[in-house]
């Protein structure tokens, strides 16, 4: 097929390809042969003259079928702006093979699009019947219309509300008013506005407050639930003329927790049963004054503290008594701490703690319990050590760093203190074992006490004086003990003298001659040495009297091993004899020549004393039993006299005061 | 604080360190000393890190597990400072190297030298058995022994070598340096922390003679 190009072209290849491109259509729409392909030599003229020599290929494209067409056509609606795979469309018309494939997406059958849409729209039918179906059926949903605020049935109601809206809004804008009135109409240099502000100094020099919020919270160190609270007094005062002592323009809100007062009530009882410990009576606290609302904010404080310090301070106590590993169980029990310190007695500490709202009680129970104040004393002062210890670091120490170690641990490092010295540092006691000590001092002493005092009134004959050392410790008292016969002080050799050294366990006494000798807590044992002693001090008397006098000591013994036993310890005795008895006498019976005869004044006294046995003076009366003085043995005469018969004395009946007197009586008698 | 002497104990050939460790307390369990814990000193040098060529110096920062809560600081003139454990944290800072600059002392590693091992007590003398190791390398074995009761050395001095003689040997023959030099004044903790610096100098020197070979 040979192609005439009419045209006159200068040969661009834009407008020749145009050419092209249209000859080319015109070819499509030839109808052809079926099905076969050619090689068509074309040969473009331009003009006369052959231009190019074209090599083209005819395909035969099969007029497109009815479903084809009609997936075009479908392509071609536009089903809403959401298309996108129609794009080519408009290339497709024009259309050659290359232009044609680039219309259709790879991979795309034609009518995937056209799926989507009809997807979509049968979703949007289905809601639409569902809504349909809710409005008509009212099976399972039903549509409603939204409430529209109802109106008051009654008008006399609502009325009714109104008013009292507008009455509470009324009073609360009243009080307002008055109180910026009242504010106002302060007479007098200092309006109640800075009254407040001074009561708030005041406060704050006592304590620490700290502001949060719209109120002001005093602060607190045990853990406590509940805040004190500082507000401006705003009721009005009764008495707007009248004094103002009860009126105070600072109020403290205090926790109901610690409401009312409360006390740590100690005391310590002998139980009979020592293993008695599970039949406890829990104390009832009896009822006391509370302050009133009224008082000054300080004494209010003041007391909530002190309920806040007993609180701690018990809760510590029986934290303690709880892990304590001691050898004798503590017992908690509600507000209760029961422990043994001796067997038989008993310790109770019981937080008494009373609101002041209920009932006060009847009867004062006070009398029978016998408070220790002075340990409740010292259980406050332990409390209050521990809690300066915390918070007030030995100097030297920045401003900034107010917790630190102990000034011993921090000499630890530049001392090089070893291993057991630091231990030992951090071996610490704590509040429970510290009062349990100090509460078993104070029944030592007061049993020793008791005891020297009974002692002394029983025992007249020689006086029994206690002196008691001024300087002692919670845990240690000393006391001396001093026997003498009344008139004869002036012989200090005859005092007989006992230190005892009260301790926490027990006691330590130290005689005259620096014996040691240790004690229990039992008070029999305090007054068994107190009773020997005085024995003891009959014979020392007795030793001395007769050298006073004149008297010999044949002999003395501390301890003698004859005679009935004692109940404890052991008796002394003395031998005494009368003086001028050892010289023999000349006598010249009858105007005889001189003869040397045994003397005549052969007295002697026997004393002997015990604990127990008591005291007894025995007398010669004869010699019968005396040694012959022919004895070739006896060198010295002063044995002649040993033997004899002895009686005893009734002490009763000689005159005198005690036995330094009626001793004294006897001897210038017998001399 | 009593007094206390520190002595190198010589490994024959041919055994082991933990064999000699053995048998001294083999030997001294049979003295009747009893096994309390185990102890242990050790010893970190610094060195001063001078820009200006200034002479050099030398922090020894030992710590002794007898005192634990100090730290002992020797200089190489042998100023001893005696401190808290604290002391550590000082040096650190002062080894530290802020903002480009270097710190004022640097640690030389490698030089961590420790002594550990048991503790006995028998009645008033303590004696210690350490096997000496830097950088987990076995060096030597430093026994230690320290009468309690006394603190001046030249009145003990006599005691302490019976007692070690007996058990040791003739390794005890001369009291070591720190006590000798104060034998009529009190004995110090920082004189024992001065004889284990000695000994370990010592096995630092071994080490530096035998690398060569």
């Amino acid at each position: 097929m040979t192609l005439r190009n009419n045209r006159e072209s200068n040969g661009t290849s834009i407008v020749y390809d145009e050419w092209l491109a249209q000859t080319l259509i015109q070819l499509e729409h030839i109808p052809s042969a079926n099905n076969f392909n050619n090689t068509i030599a074309l040969t473009v003229f331009n003009g006369s003259k052959p231009q190019s020599a074209l090599h083209c290929v005819t395909m035969s494209i099969l007029p497109l079928s009815m479903s084809e067409c009609l997936a075009k056509s479908a392509q071609k609606i536009d089903f809403g702006e959401e298309d996108e795979g129609i794009e080519g469309k408009q290339t497709s018309e024009e259309g050659t093979t290359e232009k044609e494939e680039s219309a259709f997406q790879p991979s795309l059958w034609p009518w995937d699009s056209v799926r989507n849409k009809l997807k979509t729209s049968l979703t949007e039918i289905g809601v639409l019947l569902d809504v349909l179906n809710i409005a008509k059926e009212k099976k399972y949903m039903a549509i409603v219309q939204v409430q529209q605020d109802t109106s008051e049935p009654k008008s006399a109601l609502q009325l009714l509300a109104k008013k009292k809206g507008l009455n509470t809004a009324a009073s609360v804008l009243i009080s307002g008013a008055e109180r910026l009135k009242r504010s106002q109409e302060e007479k007098g240099g200092v309006s109640s506005h800075d009254k407040f502000h001074i009561e708030l100094l005041k406060l704050r020099q006592n304590w620490r407050l700290k502001k949060v919020g719209n109120s002001i919270i005093a602060g607190s160190r045990f853990w406590q639930g509940g805040t004190f609270e500082v507000t401006k007094t705003t009721s009005l005062p009764s008495d707007q003329e009248g004094s103002t002592a009860q009126q105070y323009p600072l109020q403290v809100v205090i926790p109901s927790e610690l409401e009312g007062s409360s006390y740590l009530q100690l005391e310590i009882k002998s139980v009979p049963d020592s293993m008695d410990l599970m039949s406890v009576t829990l104390q009832v606290p009896d009822g006391f004054g509370r302050t009133p609302l009224n008082a000054h904010w300080q004494s209010r404080l003041d007391t909530a503290q002190n309920v806040l310090f007993c609180k701690e301070l018990f809760a510590q106590l029986a934290r303690e008594a709880v892990q304590l590993k001691s050898n004798v169980p503590h017992v908690v029990v509600s507000n209760q701490i029961i422990t043994n310190i001796f067997p038989g007695v008993q310790l109770s500490i019981v937080l008494c703690h009373s609101t002041g709202k209920g009932d006060k009680k009847t009867g004062p129970h006070s009398g029978k319990m016998d408070h220790k104040h002075v340990l409740e004393h010292s259980l406050h002062q332990l409390l209050r050590e521990v809690h300066h210890r915390t918070l007030h670091l030995a100097a030297p120490h920045p401003v900034t760093a107010p917790f630190g170690m102990s000034k011993r641990r921090r000499l630890a490092g530049p001392t090089a203190m070893s291993r057991s010295d630091l231990k030992e540092m951090s071996d610490s006691e704590t509040l429970l074992e510290q009062i349990i000590k100090q509460a078993r001092h104070e029944v030592l002493r007061q049993r020793t006490m008791s005891v020297i005092d009974r002692l002394a009134g029983e025992i007249p004959d020689p006086q029994i004086m206690a002196h008691w050392s001024c300087l002692n410790s919670p845990l240690q008292s000393n006391v001396k003990i001093i026997i003498t016969s009344n008139g004869y002080e002036g012989m200090r050799v005859t005092w007989q003298s006992l230190d005892l050294e009260i301790g926490v366990d027990g006691i330590l006494v130290t005689t005259k001659d620096r014996r040691t000798l240790k004690l229990s807590f039992q008070e029999k044992e305090v007054e068994d040495i107190i009773r020997w002693q005085v024995s003891q001090h009959h014979i020392a008397l007795s030793q001395n009297l007769a050298r006073l006098i004149g008297w010999q000591v044949l002999s003395y013994n501390g301890c003698s091993g004859v005679g009935e036993m004692e109940g404890f310890a052991c008796a002394s005795s003395i031998q005494l004899v009368a003086p001028n008895n050892d010289r023999l006498q000349l006598v010249a019976p009858n105007n005889d020549r001189l003869q040397l005869v045994a003397p005549y004044n052969d007295r002697m006294l026997s004393v002997r004393s015990g604990p127990t046995s008591g005291l007894h003076v025995f007398l010669k009366i004869d010699s019968s039993g005396n040694l012959d003085p022919s004895l070739s043995s006896l060198v010295d005469p002063k044995w002649l006299n040993l033997g004899g018969t002895f009686r005893e004395l009734d002490l009763e009946q000689i005159e005198g005061r005690n036995l330094a007197t009626k001793l004294e009586l006897i001897m210038a008698m017998l001399i | 604080m009593g007094v206390v002497c520190v002595y190198t104990f010589p490994v024959p050939e041919g055994k082991s360190g933990q064999q000699v460790v053995d048998s001294l307390q083999r030997q001294l369990e049979l003295l009747g000393a009893v096994k309390t814990a185990n102890f242990s000193v050790d010893c970190e040098t610094y060195q001063s890190n001078n820009p200006t060529g200034a002479a050099q110096r030398i922090l020894h920062v030992l710590h002794n597990s007898e005192q634990p809560a100090s730290c002992f600081a020797i200089l190489d003139n042998g100023t001893t400072l005696v401190a808290d454990v604290l002391f550590e944290v000082l040096v650190a800072k002062l080894t530290q190297s802020k903002s480009g600059k270097d710190g004022y002392y640097e640690r030389r590693k490698g030089l961590k030298i420790e002594s550990k091992g048991p503790r006995f007590e028998l009645s008033d003398f303590i004696v210690k058995i350490g096997s000496v190791s830097m950088a987990s390398n076995f060096k030597g074995i430093l026994v230690e022994v320290e009468y309690c009761p006394c603190a001046i050395p030249g009145e003990c001095w006599e005691l302490m070598k019976e007692m070690m003689q007996s058990f040791m040997g003739t390794v005890v023959e001369n009291p070591p340096m720190a006590v000798k030099n104060k034998k009529d004044q009190f004995y110090t903790p920082s004189d024992t922390v001065a004889q284990y610096l000695e000994h370990f100098n010592n096995f630092r020197k071994a080490v530096v003679n035998q690398s060569p070979r």
